[in-house]
């Protein structure tokens, strides 16, 4: 059951931001690499967020910003997941990440940042480093 | 020893309502994990006491719109609710975008609601059974009811709405005329019609249309037969939802009310259930990886050969099988 193994990502935005045509492209990209994503869309709020990755168990949650306030916002998703017991769930962030931040994005607990300028590639370098898991190499069609 | 401890621990977690445990173990389901059978195995045997909902329909017909809404209702009614949400892989890279939470936010935090999403991924044949083990881990949580919704009308979820005790059919308006509504496939596993976005026109004529398919097909003298419904729903503005939860609740009480009828659908899902096992059985005795032995590397060595036909090699197997 080769196929029973994938990666799990949920991707969501967090407050007011309504930007969300970057992180629908990078859903899109990520299925066609073999991920599943659990699309959360806009307007979530953290503790929804949370009690999403708890139900569906994902392995890597994935915020996507294009508003200056990521900070606050990020700094209080791992908040409550650090109260929930869920913050050994690797955190990543995307979209218009500015450089000067990523210093304290990290000291909160960010493990992969992708600003402007990264790609698909990385990405799914990342998720497979902190995951532990390969993405559908060895599909033979067999399920 | 261990591993049965541990089963004990698990089942006894997920009958507590935990969600992280419930969580993992649909993961270890999806996973194919083998270890996990003895937990099922005891929850199946506490469990069968959860009413199931299914909801199937095109894409794009509004079912999470509609699930979303129907969960509300329920909540409103102090009922909790767990929902599994079925959404299609990709054929080519086994992806998938499970996106009907994204219509369901408003229920995240609610305590009363658990949601998990799950992907068609290359569980060949074995959706169906995946979905079959999720729904037992659903039926143990101790919630009230479970909705499970799918995708489309294809093979895969006819098996999986044959897991459910009352199943929702979403049509809309414009999807084709009276010729489309009696095409087979859907008619026979309906227990209510919804035609959602009844605000758009020819709304009516699609209700006409497969109330005539359903009436025909419908017989009077049969005592337990059930007449479907056909209901118009908005489930963008919630409207004529009230009516679709009473109308499963009257067909829940039909069933209620016609043990005969009701058993008859209990042993189909029986059935069901044992197929997809023993077939997935058969499967993974013959393609897995590690399934080739020399007796079968033989019979397929023949087959190419054409000493033998792959009428013969299969009986031979089945015949082996018992």
């Amino acid at each position: 059951m080769s196929a029973g193994v994938t990666i799990r990502c949920l991707l969501g935005m967090l407050g007011t931001d309504v930007h969300s045509k970057g992180i629908r492209t990078l859903a899109q990209l990520l299925r066609d690499r073999g991920v599943e994503v659990i699309y959360l869309g806009e307007h979530n709020t953290a503790d929804g967020m949370v009690s999403a990755l708890i139900a569906e168990d994902a392995d890597v949650i994935g915020l996507s910003f294009s508003t200056s306030t990521y900070v606050h916002y990020t700094r209080d998703l791992i908040e409550r997941m650090k109260a929930a017991g869920v913050d050994d769930v690797p955190v990543m962030l995307g979209g218009l990440i500015h450089r000067e931040d990523e210093a304290e994005l990290r000291s909160i607990g960010v493990k992969g940042i992708f600003g402007p300028g990264s790609t698909t590639e990385q990405i799914v370098r990342f998720l497979e480093e902190v995951t532990g898991k390969r993405l559908s190499a060895g599909r033979d069609g067999f399920g | 020893m261990t591993a049965s401890a541990d089963a004990l621990d698990v089942a006894a977690a997920v009958r507590r309502g935990d969600v992280r445990a419930s969580a993992r173990l649909i993961s270890r389901i999806e996973a194919g994990d083998e270890s996990i059978v003895p937990v099922l195995q005891s929850l199946y045997l506490a469990g069968g006491n959860t009413p199931v909902i299914g909801i199937t329909g095109p894409p794009g017909a509004g079912k999470s719109t509609l699930v979303d809404q129907l969960v509300s209702r329920y909540r409103a009614k102090s009922l909790t609710v767990a929902v599994l949400a079925i959404d299609p892989a990709s054929p080519f890279s086994g992806g998938a975008i499970l996106g009907d939470r994204v219509r369901m936010v408003r229920h995240n935090t609610d305590s009363g609601v658990f949601i998990r999403s799950m992907s068609s991924r290359g569980v060949l044949g074995g959706l169906a059974r995946a979905a079959g083990d999720a729904l037992i881990v659903l039926g143990a949580m101790g919630k009230d009811l479970i909705l499970v919704e799918t995708v489309g009308v294809g093979q895969n979820e006819i098996d999986i709405m044959r897991h459910a005790g009352s199943v929702v059919i979403l049509q809309t308006p414009g999807t084709g005329d009276a010729v489309q509504a009696v095409k087979a496939g859907i008619l026979e596993i309906g227990d209510v019609f919804v035609v959602n976005k009844s605000d758009t026109p020819g709304a009516d004529r699609t209700v006409a249309a497969l109330r005539e398919a359903i009436e025909f097909r419908y017989d009077p003298h049969d005592a337990n037969a059930w007449l479907p419904s056909v209901l118009k729903t908005q489930a963008t503005d919630a409207s004529g939802v009230e009516e679709l939860v009473q109308t499963i609740e009257r067909h829940a009480a039909h069933l209620a009310s016609h043990p005969q009828a009701q058993r008859q659908r209990l042993l189909a899902q029986a059935r069901v259930r044992i197929t997809e096992l023993v077939s997935e059985g058969l499967r993974r005795r013959y393609l897995g990886s590690h399934a080739m032995n020399a007796p079968f590397a033989a019979l397929l060595d023949d087959l190419v050969d054409r000493r033998t036909d792959p009428y013969a090699a299969a009986g031979r197997l089945l015949g082996a099988v018992g």
